[in-house]
């Protein structure tokens, strides 16, 4: 019982300590609470099913970023993971009966095998002929998709695929808690020293090479992560719609992942996420003036874009929080000096 | 706050929520969901349809349901498929759960259909499409009938007749240029555009056009956004064919057409040209697209039966153009779900199923009748043949869509021939005449 004790007032003090005090990491708290308690308040499907889908996209972008965004290998095709996730999963669970929670995972392994397969091509490419190059490999594959249409399913895709779970709550659910897990392992991912890394890498890789570290592995696993994160995506996708079509491959998708980075903000993972918690929700409520729905959609975009280049959630945390000029800890906007250093932060 | 800013943030949210599909709507409609892609052609014909059917239903006082006249309400629901496969599921399950419609009609990307076929049968709810033609939407039916007998198709008929009906459109140009211009053996260049949906069709011309007694000349596979293709027009010229067998969905129907006329080749076009199907074509072609022939559903004069001409003129005074297949969804509507609902005395869609895949009924591009396949399971598909539907191959004469096909059409030398009220023989352009008449 006392050890009980000891463990909860430990988190207590975390909470207190290093929560409470950041408005960023309240607002974390608060939206991992909601995406938990949400099917307690409502048990609309349409509503669900907007928030399960908003919930895939959102693992689709943080794992863009943390390829593209952390380690600066500007993918365009980023499709090509959660087209091979999708297609890897209702293939193993379409012709081999195996159940969501085996093939979702293993559509991710053939994901991050498509990484490897692109990763080792592209390592000698940077910046727009890296980007270009992406670009040409969901094509390539979709192209391979019409010409075994017995094997793929061709322009129909792959249908009668096992639903996820046999409920949308619990559909909610296993996406929701799953997306929540994997983009906090992403977080830590690029918050831990390999993560550091491929900073470095995006900054200077000559000079990273020059320190010893093997950047072509480093490269290979931003990509082969960044392809299972993808894959895992394009999995639970293919499971929740019950069909894997050429539509994963979309260069349309493609961008729509760029364009949730850059206005979530990138090198955040958070920022990526949050923008599809924004625009994806967003584009839906819009229906109700369908006939603008995407100039309106496209406005909101463009306006965040022109005022805030860095993205919405960079500038939102900006705007609440300040950096120490002294030892880098953030702080609540209304401080005058660190709570950790006491250096003055104006 | 001033009181200003106050007024006008009560104003959207009073608009907001007046156009939310939480507003209480009337009890005594049928509410229809119009599904399709809104922004482009096909989806502009599958609400015009709708809102034509619509509008003729309750101007007679709506629907007969039990004891009461209830009357049309369309939710339209902008689909986005071609760019956006998770934008169509949404839309159909707003239509199922929000908007609460009674059925639905349209969807036109096949693998998009797929996806809302699904959502509509999970809500058991009455899906008639317009628009996708693969026939796995309707095998659904006949491997699982419970989860997807609430599926039917209702334009256009399914891919492998479409296919087959060009192939018949081929062989009758092909008779016709045997017997007028005496030609002992016909070359047929085969022109599909660069696209994937096309590829198959390739082989399958492969093989059917040696069958049909006439001799390949070769495959040219132009973009579908070629704005010249006069090297793929010398070429075929320096082939030595005689018909152009073509599949064209995409804007290179145009200039296609255009230069042939320009070059005067000698050689006959038939087979699927979209852009052709257009009034616009004659235009945009300055009058050279001239004898081009295409597959259609439907064009000024031709006849079907005593339905096609009320809906096409009717269609052409509202819209002020020709129907195209996507615009069955005033046939799915009118002929189809009324007077099963009438019958039925319900909106129970069980109910409607049953009588619906029973039903052999006219409606203004022939005549329904649901196949079954051959292990006897209903499939919800159209039955294509003389009597049913057929489609029809229209042709431009001088500047005018004429209906070409069926004219004296037999489906075997034993069936009776089939003309349809309005179509005329088939004109073979003077050049070519010239140059093969002996």
């Amino acid at each position: 019982m006392r050890l009980i004790f000891f463990y909860l007032g430990k988190l207590f003090t975390i909470i207190k300590n290093e929560v409470l005090v950041l408005p960023s990491r309240v607002a974390v708290g608060l939206f991992f609470l909601f995406m938990l308690l949400l099917p307690l308040f409502t048990k609309d499907i349409y509503l669900l099913r907007i928030f399960t889908l908003t919930s895939i996209f959102a693992i689709f972008a943080a794992s863009w970023d943390l390829l593209s965004g952390f380690t600066g290998q500007m993918n365009f095709g980023h499709a090509l993971f959660f087209g091979v996730g999708a297609y890897g999963a209702a293939l193993l669970n379409l012709h081999a009966s195996i159940p969501p929670w085996a093939s979702v995972p293993l559509g991710a392994l053939c994901a991050v095998l498509a990484g490897l397969i692109i990763g080792i091509p592209c390592l000698r490419l940077r910046g727009t002929y890296l980007a270009l190059t992406t670009l040409a490999f969901p094509i390539i594959l979709t192209g391979l998709i019409f010409a075994f249409p017995s094997f793929t399913g061709g322009e129909l895709g792959i249908s009668g695929i096992v639903r996820l779970t046999q409920s949308r709550v619990g559909d909610y659910y296993t996406v929701a808690v799953l997306m929540l897990g994997l983009c906090t392992v992403m977080w830590k991912i690029t918050d831990s020293n390999i993560g550091i890394i491929f900073h470095a890498i995006r900054e200077d890789e000559v000079a990273v090479r020059a320190s010893g570290v093997n950047t072509t592995r480093y490269k290979l696993l931003a990509f082969s992560l960044s392809g299972f994160f993808a894959g895992i995506s394009g999995g639970l996708y293919a499971h929740f719609m019950r069909i894997a079509g050429p539509s994963t491959l979309d260069l349309f998708l493609s961008f729509s992942v760029v364009i949730y980075a850059i206005f979530g903000g990138v090198v955040t993972i958070y920022g990526p996420v949050g923008a599809v918690f924004v625009l994806f929700p967003l584009l839906e409520f819009l229906r109700v003036v369908q006939n603008y729905r995407t100039l309106m959609f496209a406005v909101v975009v463009l306006l965040i874009l022109l005022y805030m280049p860095d993205g919405l959630f960079a500038w939102l945390r900006d705007k609440i929080e300040k950096e120490c000029p002294r030892c880098k800890i953030r702080n609540i906007a209304t401080r005058h000096t660190c709570r950790v250093c006491t250096a003055p932060l104006d | 706050m001033n009181k200003l800013g106050k007024g006008m943030i009560i104003s959207v949210i009073v608009f907001l929520f007046a156009m939310s599909p939480w507003a209480v709507v009337s009890a005594q409609e049928i509410k229809i969901g119009v599904i399709g892609p809104m922004k482009f052609v096909q989806g502009i014909g599958q609400w015009n349809g709708a809102t034509m059917a619509a509008e003729e239903i309750n101007a007679k006082g709506g629907i007969q349901v039990g004891n009461k006249k209830m009357k049309i309400k369309l939710v339209q629901a902008d689909s986005n498929e071609f760019l956006n496969v998770t934008d169509a599921t949404n839309a159909m399950e707003r239509l199922m759960t929000q908007d609460k419609v009674d059925l639905v009609v349209g969807g036109f990307r096949s693998e998009a259909v797929l996806a809302m076929q699904d959502i509509a049968m999970d809500h058991k709810k009455i899906f008639i499409g317009i628009g996708a033609a693969h026939p796995e939407l309707c095998e659904r039916v006949a491997k699982n009938y419970n989860t997807y007998k609430y599926w039917f198709r209702g334009s256009p008929f399914n891919s492998t007749y479409l296919v087959r009906t060009a192939f018949i459109h081929l062989g009758t140009v092909g008779a016709v240029m045997k017997q007028s211009l005496n030609i002992p053996m016909i070359k047929v260049a085969i022109v599909m555009e660069k696209a994937m949906w096309a590829d198959p069709m390739i082989p399958a011309a492969q093989g059917a056009i040696p069958k049909m007694g006439m001799e390949i000349a070769g495959v040219w596979r132009p973009s579908p956004v070629a704005t010249d293709v006069t090297a793929e027009l010398s070429a075929i010229q320096s082939s030595g064919a005689q018909i152009i067998f073509e599949i064209f969905s995409s804007s290179v129907g145009i200039p296609f057409s255009r230069q042939a006329g320009e070059l005067k080749i000698p050689a006959f076009q038939v087979g699927i040209n979209v852009e052709a199907q257009k009034e616009g074509f004659w235009q945009a072609t300055q009058g050279m697209g001239n004898y081009v022939m295409t597959s259609d559903t439907y064009a000024r004069g031709v006849e079907y039966n005593e339905l096609t001409k009320p809906f096409v003129d009717g269609y052409i005074k509202r819209f002020r153009e020709v129907p195209t297949y996507t615009a069955d969804t005033y046939t799915a509507i009118v002929y189809g779900l009324a007077p099963v609902i009438e019958q039925a005395g319900t909106l129970d869609s069980d109910k409607l199923v049953s009588i619906l895949e029973e039903r052999v009924y006219k409606i203004p591009a022939g005549t329904v009748k649901y196949m079954k396949n051959a292990e006897g399971k209903p499939l919800h598909d159209l039955t294509w043949g003389p009597g049913f539907t057929t489609g029809i191959a229209t042709q431009w004469q001088d500047g005018k869509i004429m209906g070409v096909w069926p004219y004296k059409w037999k489906l075997t030398p034993e069936s009776p021939e089939v003309t349809y009220k309005g179509v005329v023989p088939i004109k073979l352009p003077p050049w070519m005449i010239e140059k093969y008449k002996k």
